[in-house]
């Protein structure tokens, strides 16, 4: 009878996707072992009146000045109370910047089992967590040999509640902060430019490839991803000839994705890159060269001079409508 | 100001796993070992920051590892301007889980007087992220991860991390440790004199037992290994004509897989 916590991490006053798809999952497993799930919210507790109704059977905030802005160690603290006072059999964390970034310190003060991006969750006796390793290469199931874990887990690896949850109580906990002062906290955070979909958070993605021939072309790979409402994603190759920043870099050294549609233009899929991509729902390949191994890792393909294909794409795309 | 790097000896990013069935075991006799390539930003960054102190700067680079780790120390630490290397050799830590590796770092470390801890966001075999956030919290010091820009001053540190969407300016006192991100430095190579020369800086080889630790317990266990899930052959659509292989292509994925 496990009963499972999970953080609510907060964006601008809203609830992020990942938080919700975590008491879903967490809501699916207790229905079938016992156990509750329970929310934990910190700060501003505008989600805790959501939390039931994405599978929540409680919820647990705690208030203060502390936690204005974010730092590790005062997250860390909080939900160390937070774990000592209800002890959870296991708290998940959406594999976030910010959940990864204090996720692994809460588990040392806490000596418990860590667990990053997992995908799957599984209860047997004792917790099963899977999760890719060598950017997806590979899967292990991980057991855990601890009275507590602390897991990540990766947006968009579980669909929401639709079994109608209820209202659920809220209670307040104390985060145990005293006088507490951190040794760091962020102090201003700076949005990028253009408000561009996060390549990790993203249901579509469309990303360009050495077959884009010269920087000047992403742009063809920034318009079909308007039009999808998808982030645009690069290739190594052309993130290390400076045509675009690493921040867009799907692969084994930039970011693992896992959206619902990746559509690969000019990539001619490097091991490397599959590593990166290879788990996502769906598969897209346009590549001139038929035998260009990204057609291996796709559900659909077009082997045709992308400079012919993608803005014929875009347009298809909006005919659609 | 005294640095440690801490570094990781991983299997290539061109590294095939095959795995013909899901088992507790990995083949990993046919991986080809580098150094982490993010850890590489880590060295590089710390390398620079002894340039612009000068003399009043030392560089530490620790792993722990096999003997063959020797080598990445050696030729990607103390060849590139590391100043000199720890390595602690227990083969009970081969494929150690994070927490395991941080309580025997944190006891390497505590031993240094450090003031600035510098390592990888991850290493690309196990994609863990955690080593780096467990040593701050281990040694009670500050932490900024993902960082793509460091910057120093007396006692304290203003670091850029890369975030969803942009960045968040992390500034904290020192000592802290920094995981360090694509984009923070080039990585130099290391010439061959260098390399050379770097067998004569001072490495030490230590055990658990001479940290005065018992070796840490592991908290997880990994079960079983197994392939990605298969997937069905590519759906190649006739592209004679582009325009109406594009209209087939958006139809498809409306109609059949669902995704638009």
């Amino acid at each position: 009878m496990p009963n499972i916590a999970v953080y609510i991490e907060q964006s601008g006053g809203a609830a992020k996707k990942v938080a919700w798809q975590m008491t879903a999952e967490a809501r699916r497993l207790v229905d079938r072992t016992g156990g509750e799930v329970w929310a934990v919210v910190l700060g501003d507790a505008a989600a805790a009146a959501e939390a039931g109704r994405h599978g929540a059977h409680r919820v647990f905030t705690a208030a203060g000045d502390a936690f204005a802005r974010y730092d590790a160690e005062t997250w860390t603290r909080a939900l160390a109370a937070f774990v000592a006072a209800r002890r959870p059999d296991l708290l998940l964390v959406g594999a976030t910047a910010t959940g990864k970034d204090f996720a692994p310190r809460l588990a040392a003060r806490l000596d418990a089992a860590c667990v990053s991006d997992c995908v799957g969750l599984d209860f047997d006796g004792g917790f099963k967590l899977r999760r890719p390793i060598f950017a997806g290469k590979c899967y292990a199931e991980v057991a855990v040999d601890a009275p507590v874990a602390v897991a990540g887990v990766r947006p968009n690896a579980f669909p929401l509640f639709a079994g109608g949850g209820a209202d659920a109580p809220v209670e307040g906990f104390d985060p145990g902060l005293g006088g507490f002062a951190p040794h760091a906290s962020v102090v201003e955070t700076v949005t990028s430019a253009e408000k561009k979909i996060e390549l990790t958070e993203a249901e579509i993605i469309v990303s360009g490839g050495r077959g884009l021939k010269e920087a000047g072309n992403y742009k063809l790979i920034e318009t079909l991803a308007a039009t999808m409402g998808a982030a645009a994603g690069a290739s190594r190759a052309i993130v290390d000839a400076g045509w675009v920043p690493h921040s867009h870099q799907v692969g084994q050294t930039g970011k693992t994705v896992s959206p619902k549609l990746y559509v690969a233009v000019g990539i001619s899929g490097a091991i490397q890159h599959l590593a990166g991509m290879s788990s996502s729902k769906c598969i897209v390949a346009i590549n001139k060269d038929p035998n260009a191994p990204i057609f291996k890792a796709a559900d659909y393909g077009i082997a045709a001079d992308l400079f012919e294909v993608v803005p014929a794409l875009d347009e298809a795309i909006r005919a659609l409508d | 100001m005294k640095i440690a790097v801490c570094v990781k000896q991983v299997p290539d990013s061109e590294t095939r796993i095959t795995l013909a069935a899901p088992g507790p075991e990995l083949d990993r006799s046919g991986f080809t070992r580098v150094l982490n390539p993010y850890d590489a930003f880590a060295v590089e960054e710390a390398v620079r920051i002894k340039e612009r102190l000068g003399a009043d700067c030392e560089i530490t680079a620790v792993t722990i590892g096999p003997d063959r780790a020797v080598e990445t120390l050696k030729k990607d630490c103390l060849a590139v301007g590391c100043d000199r290397a720890i390595r602690v050799n227990e083969p009970a830590l081969e494929n150690a889980e994070p927490l395991q590796t941080a309580k025997v770092l944190a006891a390497v470390l505590r031993r240094g007087g450090y003031d600035l801890i510098l390592t990888g966001k991850q290493a690309i075999d196990d994609d863990s992220a955690q080593v780096g956030p467990m040593l701050a919290e281990l040694l009670d010091c500050s932490q900024a991860t993902v960082v793509t820009k460091l910057e120093l001053g007396q006692g304290v540190f203003t670091a850029t991390c890369e975030i969803e969407g942009g960045a968040a300016i992390v500034r904290g006192s020192l000592p802290a440790v920094i995981t360090c991100q694509k984009g923070l430095n080039e990585p130099r190579l290391p010439s061959l004199p260098n390399i050379m020369k770097a067998g004569m800086k001072p490495q030490e080889t230590l055990t658990c037992a001479d940290l005065g630790l018992e070796i840490p317990a592991a908290r997880t266990r990994i079960t079983t290994y197994s392939p990605p899930p298969p997937r069905a052959a590519c759906r190649m659509v006739a592209a004679d004509d582009p325009a109406a292989a594009a209209r087939e292509l958006a139809r498809l994925l409306r109609d059949e897989a669902k995704v638009i």
